[in-house]
C-alpha cells in the first residue's frame, strides 16, 4: 500500500499540470527507494518506445501533433491569402472548397436565423464572387479563416513550447539543486516555492499583463512564471530517489563536483518524468493564452492565436458559427494529442503499468 | 500532529504576507491612474489624490495598506462605484460567486468520478477512450463557449433556464453558470481518477480482498474506490481556486453580479483599489483552502503528516 | 478507519456543494411583472447615483429617471421647464431667476431653492472633486466657479442664491446662449441638504439613500447592481404623464446574450453589436439611434516630427474609407463623417444642423487613396525618409479595436512604406497615455456634453487638457475666446459664422482625423413606444414611454 501510494501521487497529471503539495514526494524510508531500478540508458530508452508504441491512443496523439506541426508550417502559405490581408468586399463569407462545393456542403451556402425567420444565403453569388474560395470561409474584416487558423495555431504553439522550455529548464533546476544538497538549502528553497504556489497563478498573470506591454514574449514570460512550480517538485522527487544510489555515490567517490553530478549524472536518468510532465504542461500553455485573449490581454492584432481566433468567432457566434469551428478544432485536437501523448509516455515509462 | 499543523498555519500567514507585498509592488508598477477622465483637469485631479492618500510617499502607502488590508478595511471604490466601501461591494458578490462556484465543483466532482470510474473499469477499451475523449473536450473548449452553447440551447431554444442570472430566482439561473464552469473540474477529476482507480486496482490488498472471496461491485465500491478517493481532495483544492478565475468570463456573460465580473470591471476602469482587494481576497482564499486540505490530509494520512514533521 | 473517514469527509463535501441545489425552489419568473414594467438592458453598470459626482451616460439616465432639475428635455432635446415654474433673464444676460413649482421630495419635503444651491454648491466643493464641476465653471459660466473649485474662494460666494424657498437667482460671469439647457444636466440637480447629511458617506448607495423628487423612484439597488428596478413615483407632480408602472433595468454586457433575452421576450429594448445587425436588420424593431459621439483620431504632432508635417497628417487623413468603416464594419447605422464637430446635435440660431452639410471640407478631407498617396509622396520627400512606422492606441472595446484594424489595414495599403501597429489597452490607460502625450496615433471619441459646437470646438485650443495632439494656432485661440466671453457672446449668429471658421481651421490643417459618428443600433420592442433618445445629456427618458398589454 505505501509503495503504491507514492507511485500514485507522483504519476498523476491532470491536464492542467497538478501542483503537488511537497508533502506528496517525501520519502518514507529506504524502503521505499526502488534501488532495483536499472537507468542504463540504450536500453530504458528501447523498453519506452516499445511500450509507447504499443498504446495506440498515444501514437495517434502523436501523428495529430505531427500533422497539426505540419500544417502550421505550410498551411498560411497553402491558398495565396495572407493571414492579415483584409477585404471587406468578400466578409462573413461561409466556407467553400472548389470540388467538394459540388456535394452541397462547403459550397459557401449559410444558414442565418434572423429575427424575421430562417434564411439561406450564398454570399458568394450574391457579391458575384465565383472564383474565390474560402475554405474555412472568411472572418468579419474578410480574411481568410484557413490561413489565419494554421497562423494562430503556429503562434499558439510557439508561446507554448517555448513556455514550457523555459518552464521546465528553471523548475528543473531549481528541483534538482534543492533536492540534492538537501538541508538547509532545501528548506530555504521549498518554502520559496511554498510561497510562489500560494500566490493564485490567473490572477498575477492578468495583472502583470496589464503591466507589461502586450505580445508573444510578454505572454511566454507570464505563462512561464508561473508555471515551473510543478516541474520542480517532480525533478526534486526524482532527485530524492537517485541521490543515494550506487552510481551516483561512485561519482562523488571519484569527485565528481555536485554540479557536474546533477546535471551530468543524474538529469540524464530523470527526462522520462519530466518529458511526459512537459506533454501535460503545452496544453495548459495553449489554454491559458486563450484565456487571457478573451480577458483582452492576449496577442495584439493583427497576429492572432488560436485564443484570439476562438474569442473573435465568440462575437459572432450566434451568426457566423462557422468561424469558431475551426480553431476551435484545432485546439481541442492539439489538447487531446497532448494529453494522449503524455498518458501514453507515462505508462511507457512507469514500469509497473506495464502488466495491464 | 500540533507542530505539524502550527507550521502549516505559520507558513500561510507568512505566504499571506509576501502576496500583500507582491499586489503592493504590482499596483505601484500598474500603468495609469484611477483618475484620469477626460473631463478632470489638473487641480481636480490632484484634490482627488489627496483626498485618497495617493500623493503620500510609497512607503507610508504602503504600511497603511498592509494595516488596512489586515483589519479588512478595503478602503472604497474609485471608479467602478463610486466612494462604495468596497467590503459592502464584495459582501453582496462573494456569496454569489461561491455558490456557483460550489455547484460547479459538485456537479464536475460528481461527474467526473463516474467518468474516471468507468474509465479506469473498462481499461484500454473504447470506453477509456470515450472517457478520455469527453474529459480532454472539457479543457480544450473554454468555459466562455461552452457558456454561450448552454445559454443558446438550453436558455434561449429550450427554455429550460434562464439564459441571465436573477437574484428573483438564484437557483434555476445559477445552473447554466455552474455547468459551464464544471467541466474544467470534471474532466480533471475524472483523469485523476482514472489513475488512482487503476493504481488502487493493481495494489496487493486488492489481489488480497479478490482472494477472500470478494468481487464485483462490494470489491470496487468498499475497497477501491474508497482508497482511490482520499487523494482526490488534493486536486480539488487548487481547482476550486481555479473555478474563481473561471468565473471571471462566465459572470460576464450571464450577468451574474458575482466577484469575478467586478474584477473584471475594476480591471478595465483602473479601480486600483478593488483590483487589490480582490486579488487579495482570491489569495487569502486560496491559501485558506490548501491549508485546510493539507491539514485534513495529514488528518486522513499519517504518513504525510509524519513525513512532514520529520523533515 | 482513516480510509473510511476520507471517505465520508469527501463525500459530505461533494453532498454540501450539491446540498445547496434542490434547497431553495425556483421561484416563477413573471409572478411580479404583470405591472406595466420596462424591461431595459444596459452595457455597464451605474457607477455613481450621486448627481454631482456621476460622469457617465448610464448613471445620468438612471439619476434623471428619479430626479427632475430645473429644465428637462422635450422630445427633440429642446429644454422645457420642470421643476421651474418660469424663469427670466435680464437684458444682459448675467442673471437668471427661476421661480420653483410646487414639488416634493419622497421623504415628503418640499423641493426649494436651497436643495438648488446645497447641490450646486457641491458640484464646485472642491472637497467634492466632482468631474464635471466645469459645467458650471468653463460651459455655464456661473459666478466665482472658477474661482471655488482652485480653492480661492468659499463655495458659499457661488453665485447662486436662494432669494425665498421657491425664487432661485443665478449671476454669471458671461451671457451663456445655451443656459437653459444645462439645467437637465445632473450635476444642475438639487440634492436635499437635511436628507444628504442624514445619509453621511453612504448617500445614493441604495433606495434608503436617495431621494425622487421626479418621476419614477428607486426601489431596489445595490452599488454596481447588475440588476435594480425603479416604479412609477405616485407623488410626481406630473404624474398623470407617466404611463408606466416602472423600470426593470438588467445589465448585460456581453451582446449575444443580450439579443436572444430580447428575442426571448425577457427584454423590451437592447443594444445590438454590429456583428448582429445582419441578424436583425430587416426587423421592423431594429433601429439605429444616433449616439453623438464623435470618434476621431488624434495625431501626436508635438512628440512625433513625421506628423508635424501637414501632407503627411493630409495623407493618413484621405487614405481612410470612412464609409466602409461605418457601413462594412459597423453597421449599426454610424455616419461617415467628415466635420471636426459631428452633425445632428447642434442646431443653429437659423434652424439647421451646424455639420448637416458633411461635404462642406471635401478638399481637405475625404476618401480619396490616390490624393493620400500624393500628399504622402510629398510628405516622405519633405522629411526626406522612405518609410515610418506608427504607433496607434486604442480601446480594449470591440467596436475601436474593430475600427483601429480596418484603419491599420488600409492605412498600410494605400500609403507605401508605413507601418501602423495597434497598442491595445483599457480605456482608461489610453485616455491617460494620450493625457501623457505618450502616444503617436490615438483612436479615441468626443461625446457632446451640451447642444453647442463649442463642446468641441473648445477642445482644440492651446494648451485645453484634451488638445492631445497639442496643436496650436492662435487665429484659432483668438475666435474662440471671442465666441466664449468675447464680443460675440451675445450675437448667435455672428457666433456662429465665427465657430464655421474655427471649424475649417481645423480641418484645414488636419488637426483630427474625424472617423464617424457613432450610432447604437437598438431593438425596441413593437409594443413599446415614446421613449425619448437623445445625443446629448440625458440619453433615454422614459417619462412618455408606453408598453401595449401583451
Amino acid at each position: 500500500m505505501s509503495k503504491a501510494k507514492t507511485q500514485a501521487v507522483q504519476t498523476f497529471t491532470p491536464q492542467k499540470p497538478y501542483t503537488p503539495v511537497d508533502s506528496d514526494f517525501v520519502l518514507k524510508s529506504d524502503a521505499a527507494i526502488e534501488v532495483d531500478r536499472n537507468f542504463a540508458s540504450q536500453s530504458v530508452w528501447k523498453d519506452v518506445t516499445t511500450r509507447f508504441r504499443r498504446k495506440k491512443s498515444g501514437v495517434v496523439g502523436l501523428w495529430i501533433v505531427f500533422i497539426i506541426i505540419f500544417f502550421a508550417i505550410i498551411g498560411p502559405h497553402m491558398n495565396g491569402y495572407d493571414y492579415s490581408a483584409q477585404d471587406l468586399k468578400s466578409k462573413n463569407l461561409a466556407p467553400r472548397v472548389p470540388g467538394i462545393e459540388r456535394m452541397g456542403i462547403f459550397n459557401g451556402d449559410e444558414k442565418m436565423s434572423t429575427s424575421t425567420g430562417t434564411k439561406t444565403t450564398n454570399l458568394y453569388e450574391e457579391e458575384g464572387l465565383d472564383d474565390t474560395y474560402y475554405w474555412f470561409g472568411s472572418d468579419r474584416y474578410g480574411r481568410d479563416i484557413w490561413t489565419r487558423t494554421w497562423q494562430g495555431a503556429r503562434v499558439s504553439l510557439i508561446i507554448a513550447v517555448a513556455a514550457t522550455i523555459i518552464d521546465m529548464v528553471i523548475g528543473m533546476s531549481y528541483g534538482l539543486i534543492s533536492g540534492y544538497f538537501g538541508g538547509k538549502v532545501d528548506m530555504v528553497m521549498q518554502r520559496i516555492l511554498e510561497i510562489m504556489n500560494g500566490i493564485p497563478r490567473l490572477v498575477i498573470v492578468t495583472l502583470l499583463l496589464l503591466i507589461l506591454k502586450p505580445g508573444m514574449l510578454t505572454i511566454i514570460f507570464a505563462l512561464m512564471l508561473t508555471e515551473w512550480v510543478g516541474m520542480s517538485r517532480i525533478a526534486r522527487a526524482e532527485m530524492l530517489k537517485l541521490k543515494e544510489q550506487e552510481f551516483v555515490l561512485a561519482s562523488k567517490t571519484l569527485g565528481a563536483r555536485p554540479f557536474h553530478i546533477i546535471f551530468a549524472e543524474i538529469l540524464p536518468n530523470i527526462i522520462g518524468p519530466i518529458i511526459t510532465q512537459v506533454m501535460f504542461s503545452i496544453p495548459t500553455a495553449i489554454f491559458t493564452e486563450a484565456f487571457l485573449s478573451f480577458v483582452g490581454l492576449g496577442i495584439p492584432v493583427p497576429q492572432c492565436s488560436l485564443g484570439s481566433l476562438i474569442s473573435d468567432g465568440y462575437n459572432s457566434f450566434t451568426t457566423h458559427p462557422y468561424q469558431i469551428v475551426a480553431p476551435i478544432v484545432v485546439m481541442a485536437l492539439l489538447m487531446l494529442s497532448f494529453n494522449l501523448i503524455g498518458d501514453g509516455l507515462r505508462e511507457a515509462l512507469d514500469p509497473k503499468m506495464k502488466e495491464m | 500532529m500540533k507542530k505539524y499543523i502550527g507550521k502549516r498555519v505559520l507558513t500561510s500567514i507568512f505566504t499571506l504576507l509576501v502576496i500583500l507585498l507582491v499586489l503592493f509592488i504590482l499596483m505601484q508598477l500598474m500603468p495609469g491612474s484611477p483618475f484620469n477622465d477626460e473631463k478632470l483637469n489638473d487641480t481636480q485631479r490632484a484634490t482627488l489624490y489627496a483626498k485618497y492618500g495617493l500623493d503620500q510617499p510609497v512607503v507610508v502607502q504602503f504600511f497603511k495598506y498592509v494595516k488596512n488590508m489586515l483589519t479588512g478595511d478595503f478602503g472604497v471604490s474609485y471608479n467602478i462605484s463610486k466612494n462604495t466601501p468596497i467590503s459592502q461591494l464584495i459582501a453582496t458578490r462573494l456569496p454569489i460567486s461561491i455558490r456557483i462556484g460550489g455547484m460547479a465543483v459538485g456537479l464536475g466532482a460528481l461527474v467526473g468520478l463516474v467518468l474516471g470510474l468507468i474509465a479506469a473499469l473498462n481499461h484500454d477499451t473504447i470506453w477509456d477512450t470515450i472517457c478520455t475523449i469527453i474529459s480532454v473536450i472539457g479543457v480544450s473548449v473554454p468555459s466562455y463557449v461552452f457558456a454561450l452553447i448552454l445559454s443558446y440551447q438550453f436558455g434561449f431554444k429550450l427554455k429550460w433556464f434562464p439564459m441571465l442570472y436573477s437574484a428573483k430566482q438564484a437557483m434555476a439561473s445559477s445552473w447554466l453558470p455552474s455547468i459551464s464552469l464544471s467541466m474544467f473540474t470534471m474532466a480533471t477529476i475524472a483523469r485523476f481518477t482514472r489513475t488512482e482507480m487503476m493504481e488502487v486496482l493493481d495494489s496487493d490488498y486488492m489481489l488480497l480482498a479478490e482472494s477472500k472471496g470478494l468481487s464485483g461491485r462490494k470489491l470496487i465500491f468498499s475497497h477501491a474506490l474508497r482508497n482511490a478517493l482520499i487523494p482526490i481532495i488534493t486536486v480539488l483544492a487548487p481547482l476550486i481556486v481555479d473555478l474563481m478565475t473561471g468565473s471571471l468570463v462566465v459572470e460576464k456573460i450571464f450577468a451574474i453580479p458575482g466577484v469575478g465580473s467586478l474584477l473584471v470591471n475594476a480591471i478595465q476602469s483602473n479601480d486600483y483599489n478593488v483590483v487589490i482587494s480582490l486579488a487579495f481576497i482570491y489569495s487569502a482564499m486560496y491559501i485558506a483552502i490548501m491549508l485546510v486540505v493539507d491539514i485534513l490530509y495529514g488528518v486522513i494520512d499519517p504518513r504525510i503528516r509524519l513525513a512532514k514533521e520529520g523533515s | 478507519m482513516n480510509k473510511a473517514r476520507a471517505f465520508v469527509a469527501a463525500a459530505a463535501a461533494s453532498a454540501m456543494a450539491l446540498g445547496a441545489v434542490p434547497a431553495v425552489p425556483a421561484m416563477t419568473a413573471l409572478a411580479d411583472d404583470a405591472a406595466n414594467d420596462l424591461s431595459i438592458m444596459m452595457e455597464t453598470p451605474v457607477e455613481s447615483l450621486d448627481p454631482q459626482q456621476a460622469t457617465d451616460g448610464t448613471s445620468f439616465e438612471v439619476i434623471a429617471d428619479y430626479t427632475d432639475g430645473l429644465m428637462q428635455m422635450d422630445a427633440d432635446g429642446q429644454p422645457v421647464n420642470a421643476l421651474a415654474e418660469s424663469y427670466e433673464t435680464s437684458d444682459d444676460g448675467l442673471t437668471w431667476t427661476f421661480k420653483l413649482r410646487d414639488a416634493k421630495w419622497s421623504n415628503g419635503d418640499p423641493v426649494t431653492a436651497n436643495d438648488f444651491v446645497f447641490g450646486w454648491q457641491r458640484a464646485v466643493d472642491p472637497d467634492v472633486a466632482s468631474e464635471y464641476a466645469y459645467m458650471l465653471s468653463d460651459i455655464g459660466q456661473v459666478k466665482n466657479a472658477a474661482e471655488i473649485i482652485a480653492g480661492e474662494k468659499d463655495k458659499s460666494e457661488l453665485g447662486v442664491t436662494a432669494v425665498d424657498d421657491k425664487t432661485l437667482k443665478v449671476e454669471l460671469n458671461a451671457p451663456v446662449s445655451y443656459f437653459l439647457s444645462l439645467m437637465y444636466f445632473p450635476t444642475y440637480y438639487p440634492v436635499n441638504e437635511k436628507f444628504f447629511e442624514s445619509c453621511a458617506d453612504t448617500f445614493g448607495t441604495s433606495p434608503e439613500t436617495v431621494l425622487s423628487n421626479g418621476a419614477f423612484v428607486l426601489d431596489s439597488y445595490e452599488p454596481a447592481a447588475t440588476e435594480f428596478h425603479l416604479t412609477k413615483n405616485p407623488d410626481y407632480y406630473d404624474a398623470d404623464r407617466v404611463k408606466l408602472s416602472g423600470l426593470d433595468y438588467q445589465v448585460i454586457q456581453d451582446s449575444q446574450q443580450a439579443l436572444m433575452s430580447y428575442q426571448a421576450g425577457d427584454l423590451d429594448t437592447t443594444l445590438v453589436n454590429g456583428d448582429q445587425v445582419d441578424q436583425v436588420k430587416d426587423d421592423p424593431a431594429f433601429r439605429a439611434i444616433g449616439a453623438g459621439y464623435l470618434w476621431y483620431v488624434s495625431p501626436n504632432m508635438a512628440k512625433v516630427p513625421e506628423l508635424a508635417n501637414e501632407n503627411i497628417r493630409k495623407a493618413l487623413t484621405f487614405a481612410i474609407d470612412r464609409t466602409a468603416i461605418a457601413e462594412d464594419v459597423l453597421k449599426d447605422g454610424s455616419l461617415p463623417t467628415f466635420t471636426a464637430v459631428p452633425p445632428q446635435f447642434a442646431t443653429g440660431p437659423d434652424g439647421s444642423d451646424f455639420s448637416g452639410d458633411q461635404d462642406k471640407f471635401k478638399d481637405v478631407c475625404d476618401s480619396d487613396p490616390a490624393k493620400a498617396a500624393e500628399f504622402w509622396q510629398k510628405g516622405l520627400e519633405e522629411l526626406g525618409i522612405d518609410s515610418l512606422d506608427l504607433e496607434m492606441v486604442v480601446d480594449a472595446d470591440d467596436a475601436p479595436q474593430k475600427v483601429a484594424t480596418v484603419l491599420q489595414e488600409q492605412w498600410q495599403t494605400n500609403l507605401p512604406g508605413l507601418t501602423v501597429t495597434l497598442t491595445v489597452e483599457p480605456k482608461k490607460q489610453r485616455v491617460q497615455d494620450m493625457q501623457d502625450g505618450n502616444f503617436q496615433l490615438g483612436l479615441t471619441r468626443w461625446g457632446p456634453d451640451y447642444a453647442d459646437p463649442m463642446t468641441y470646438l473648445g477642445m482644440w485650443v492651446t494648451d485645453n487638457s484634451n488638445n492631445y495632439g497639442l496643436w496650436s494656432n492662435s487665429d484659432y485661440d483668438s475666435i474662440i475666446e471671442e465666441c466664449t466671453t468675447g464680443d460675440l457672446a451675445t450675437d448667435a449668429e455672428g457666433r456662429w459664422a465665427k465657430l464655421y471658421d474655427a471649424e475649417q481651421i481645423v480641418m484645414n490643417e488636419a488637426v483630427i482625423f474625424p472617423l464617424y459618428t457613432q450610432s447604437n443600433a437598438e431593438m425596441i420592442s413593437p409594443a413599446v413606444t415614446g421613449i425619448e433618445y437623445h445625443p446629448v445629456a440625458l440619453n433615454r427618458v422614459y417619462k412618455d414611454a408606453e408598453k401595449a398589454a401583451e
